[in-house]
């Protein structure tokens, strides 16, 4: 089985197919990445499709130092940054409606989804670099690479994150917790 | 792995989030419809290297005319410096003239307490530096 970087020096070398497998691999992937972060599932679909068309086209320019993943999450979330949507906030509960992706693709029986919860308390970065090393594995320097900020600035939100979350998902909120900002 | 992080995956895991056919249809039509840039890497590079390439062509060049110059200039000629005529020193101290400078000392006499006389002071620096303003500002 070829590694996603083998998979795009063939592409680069025109074997057509090489993409192909690369959108097979991260489709699933992006998506689910995606829909907790958009406003619509519209959005999410419009993003991904952007995510892809920009990997194609960009695709001699990617560093083969990098991890596949790293880049290409990293066109997704500058995808997500040019899409208008609202502000995330506590208070602010219209992303978690009837209409929300998020909420839509989570079982009835999963509401307490700590992702739910991870989106509501956390900022949009935070947010993006607990899902990159939970969910992705990457690790802090792909993070870094991805979020396009410093390992010390992943390693400081990823522990605040992981802390806030845990606080919260014991219970209750403490004051140290509740005066740390995020990004 | 411990139980938060478990618990992260396998919430994430949970989402169901699957690429629907059309959306399929889609991304593969876009990608069918798009052009790829031609080794957009290597071509940065090559103009990065050239960019190097002809700032040191620059700073070569520059450093061979500085020397060339300096190589071609004559000597300057050694120009005689005048030797100022200095009065001769006298040889006994008793030459000296012992005219005593005559000095305008008042001896300071605080009316005040010290505190006010700072104040009164400092009041008259004021007055004074406003005033070598104004002369400042009517001269120039």
């Amino acid at each position: 089985m070829l590694t996603d970087e083998q998979l795009v020096e063939a592409s680069l070398n025109g074997k057509a197919t090489a993409f192909d497998e690369l959108v097979d691999r991260y489709q699933g992937r992006l998506l689910r990445f995606l829909l907790t972060r958009s406003a619509t599932y519209a959005d999410a679909e419009d993003a991904i499709q952007d995510t892809f068309i920009n990997a194609y086209r960009y695709l001699a320019s990617f560093d083969s130092r990098w991890r596949f993943s790293t880049w290409i999450y990293r066109i997704a979330l500058r995808n997500l940054a040019r899409q208008k949507r609202p502000e995330w906030s506590e208070s602010d509960e219209t992303l978690i409606g009837a209409d929300d992706p998020l909420q839509n693709c989570i079982d009835s029986s999963e509401r307490d989804n700590v992702w739910v919860t991870a989106r509501r308390l956390l900022s949009e970065e935070a947010y993006s670099a607990m899902w990159l090393r939970y969910v992705e594995d990457l690790s802090v320097k792909d993070i870094s690479r991805a979020l396009d900020k410093t390992q010390s600035w992943t390693k400081v939100t990823l522990l605040r994150g992981r802390r806030r979350l845990s606080v919260e998902l014991a219970g209750g909120e403490s004051p140290a917790a509740q005066r740390e900002s995020y990004g | 792995m411990d139980e938060f992080e478990k618990r992260l995956k396998q919430d994430a895991d949970a989402l169901e989030a699957k690429v629907s056919p059309q959306l399929r249809s889609r991304i593969d039509a876009s990608l069918r419809g798009t052009e790829r840039g031609q080794a957009a890497g290597p071509e940065k590079r090559s103009t990065s290297r050239l960019w190097w390439a002809s700032s040191l062509t620059g700073l070569a060049a520059t450093i061979a005319v500085v020397v060339l110059v300096n190589m071609n200039r004559p000597d300057p000629a050694p120009v005689d410096t005048p030797v100022a005529e200095m009065p001769s020193v006298p040889d006994s101290p008793l030459d000296f003239p012992l005219i005593p400078p005559e000095l305008d000392i008042q001896s300071a006499e605080f009316a005040s307490p010290l505190e006010e006389e700072l104040l009164n002071l400092q009041a008259d620096i004021e007055k004074a530096r406003n005033s070598v303003r104004e002369d400042i500002d009517f001269t120039f």
